[in-house]
């Protein structure tokens, strides 16, 4: 049986003597060739528990592997097993061409020259950078400069990729883009993903499983698909009707907005004969029906529940 | 479905290699990609030279300390661009963010700051010589040569690293380095002996600027190259064995730092980025 991916076990992380807790006795195992939704609110822990994985950090305790290989005991061997793109960092140089970056991090990762420029041509190709491959990736726009750095984190080919905030401050085609990428790299190439992000379409889309941090404990891990099913609300239905000036009558705990062409009623109902008689009492009053829908949490309805709960004691 | 895969046994020396090339290979790419930038500071520092020993010669070039003051300038310069591709370049990668990502090689860390190391003086060395020879052949200046100099010389290169080295171990926690590498780089400039030989500063002076990197080098290779003293009257002197332990007190706290200060910024979450 392969190793997990990625296995953190019991990990935590406190910045000084006392400082609180950012990362507080979290464990999780990512199994090799899927991909991971790690979502949590700002100062949740989970640029900490990304760099710890990257060994750009140590923990207070707890361990953490890349590829069956201890981030800080087998370093070497860790290292070797992943690429990563971190928020809020330029990632790769400004002052050098992409093509001279890809070599770099290539070498940087033990590549032989041939096998880094191999890699990278085919990258760049693949990103539709290879024409500008010579020009300083500081001229180049916010998009293309996040291409180069998926590029540059993925020159080696690595089993696991990291991903933090890669489509943060990107416009809706350079997001399109990376989304794009990363589902090939899922999918087609079989990657190990981590993905943190705050554009929960983009996980929703992309991720098998999400994780869910908050107060540097995990407070949900599961399928996306679990997940949101749990979620699911069965009981409550959206019901379109044509719109009206006159006031709508509606049972307790509906309610109504009204928009140009329909009005929308949302709540809860108890059971099916709840549904028909509030349906006969539209018609009733003379409401055309539009379409009726039970209501389907979003992702970022799961995660705002999930990260507003009150805090555990 | 993609593997993983351990470093294989003699993967280390390979890979050590192959970074240390990569860090060099980039680092000079880094900083030739502005060479304006470079002809510029290399015109200014031939006429800041030449400017500052008309004065010091009070509106004559005096034949009797251009020699040595040109060794001065020439060993600040190397300091100088050193100091540019160490600190400087560490700071501002540590500012943008490329320092972590450089971080993530299966090479020991130490391997990286070898090859700033190596770039540092493979990109100050010539500069520094530029620096030297192009007012040596505007006005003339002649300065002999003796083998045994080559000892000097070859302590000069070990002692301006390796206060290059500790300035960048600093660098590693501390952004401010930039600014403390400049006031002492300035010092340097004003007591190694550029604007005049140290023979003729006060005695209080003199002592203080030894203490500063380059001033027992130069004071060395000047024994040697124009009072004619031999490597062992140096040393019986007291300057090479003063020199000496001077480089080897810098190297062993840039090591010393550089292991302290790198496992501090791991656990405060500061290597990579400040």
């Amino acid at each position: 049986m392969p190793a997990p991916a990625i296995a953190i076990t019991d990990l935590t992380k406190r910045y000084g003597d006392s400082g609180p807790l950012a990362v507080d006795g979290v464990s999780l195992t990512v199994e090799p060739g899927s991909v991971i939704g790690f979502l949590g609110p700002n100062g949740a822990g989970k640029t900490t528990t990304i760099k710890i994985l990257a060994g750009l950090l140590s923990a207070t305790s707890g361990t953490a592997s890349l590829g069956g290989f201890d981030v800080v005991r087998q370093r070497a061997s860790a290292m070797a097993q992943f690429g990563a793109v971190l928020e809020g960092s330029r990632n790769v140089y400004w002052t050098l061409s992409s093509w001279q970056n890809l070599i770099y991090f290539g070498r940087l990762k033990g590549l032989r020259r041939s096998a880094a420029a191999a890699r990278a041509e085919r990258l760049l190709t693949d990103l539709g950078l290879w024409e500008r491959r010579h020009e300083k990736v500081g001229g180049f726009s916010r998009g293309m400069q996040q291409k180069v750095a998926i590029a540059a984190a993925l020159i080696a080919d690595p089993a696991i990729i990291l991903l933090d905030e890669p489509t943060l401050g990107l416009d809706v085609a350079a997001t399109r883009t990376v989304k794009d990428l990363i589902r090939a790299l899922a999918r087609d190439e079989g990657k190990t993903i981590l993905l943190t992000t705050h554009q929960l379409d983009v996980v929703e889309e992309l991720c098998d499983r999400v994780a869910v941090i908050r107060e540097g404990r995990f407070v949900t891990d599961l399928p996306t698909g679990t997940l949101l099913s749990q979620f699911r609300k069965h009981d409550h239905y959206e019901i379109r009707v044509e719109a009206r000036t006159e006031p709508v009558v509606l049972p307790d705990g509906f309610t109504a907005a009204r928009g140009d062409e329909d009005t929308v009623i949302t709540g809860q109902v108890q059971d099916g004969d709840d549904l028909y008689a509030l349906i006969e009492s539209l018609r009733g009053q003379g409401l055309p029906l539009r379409s009726l829908a039970q209501i389907q949490p979003n992702l970022e309805a799961v995660f705002l529940s999930l990260v507003e709960e009150p805090a555990r004691g | 479905m993609a593997k993983h895969f351990a470093a294989a046994p003699g993967a280390g020396i390979r890979t050590g290699t192959t970074v240390l090339a990569a860090e060099v290979r980039k680092g000079l790419a880094n900083q030739l990609a502005h060479p304006l930038g470079h002809i510029v500071t290399l015109a200014i520092s031939v006429m800041m030279y030449l400017g500052l020993q008309y004065v010091m010669g009070q509106g004559d070039m005096r034949d009797d300390l251009l020699p040595a003051t040109l060794i001065a300038i020439g060993a600040y310069w190397f300091l100088q661009y050193s100091g540019q591709v160490m600190v400087a370049d560490l700071i501002e990668e540590k500012r943008s963010g490329t320092f972590a990502a450089a971080l993530m090689s299966p090479a020991p860390p130490w391997v990286a700051m070898c090859g700033r190391l190596v770039t540092a003086t493979v990109f100050a060395l010539p500069i520094a010589v530029l620096a030297s020879l192009v007012p040596a052949l505007a006005v003339g200046i002649e300065i002999p040569w003796r083998w045994s100099a080559l000892v000097p010389y070859l302590l000069l290169a070990a002692n301006i690293l390796a206060f290059t080295f500790l300035m960048a171990a600093i660098a590693i926690r501390n952004p401010m380095t930039g600014a403390l590498h400049s006031l002492l780089t300035s010092l340097v400039l004003m007591l190694n002996g550029a604007f005049m030989p140290l023979a003729l500063y006060p005695e209080w002076m003199a002592a203080a600027a030894r203490l500063l990197p380059t001033t027992l080098a130069i004071e060395a290779i000047n024994l040697v190259l124009f009072e004619g003293g031999s490597l062992a009257s140096v040393w019986s002197g007291g300057t090479l064995p003063l020199l000496i332990a001077h480089t080897a007190v810098l190297a062993a706290l840039g090591a010393w730092l550089f292991r302290r200060n790198r496992r501090l910024a791991i656990a405060e979450g500061r290597v990579g980025q400040y």
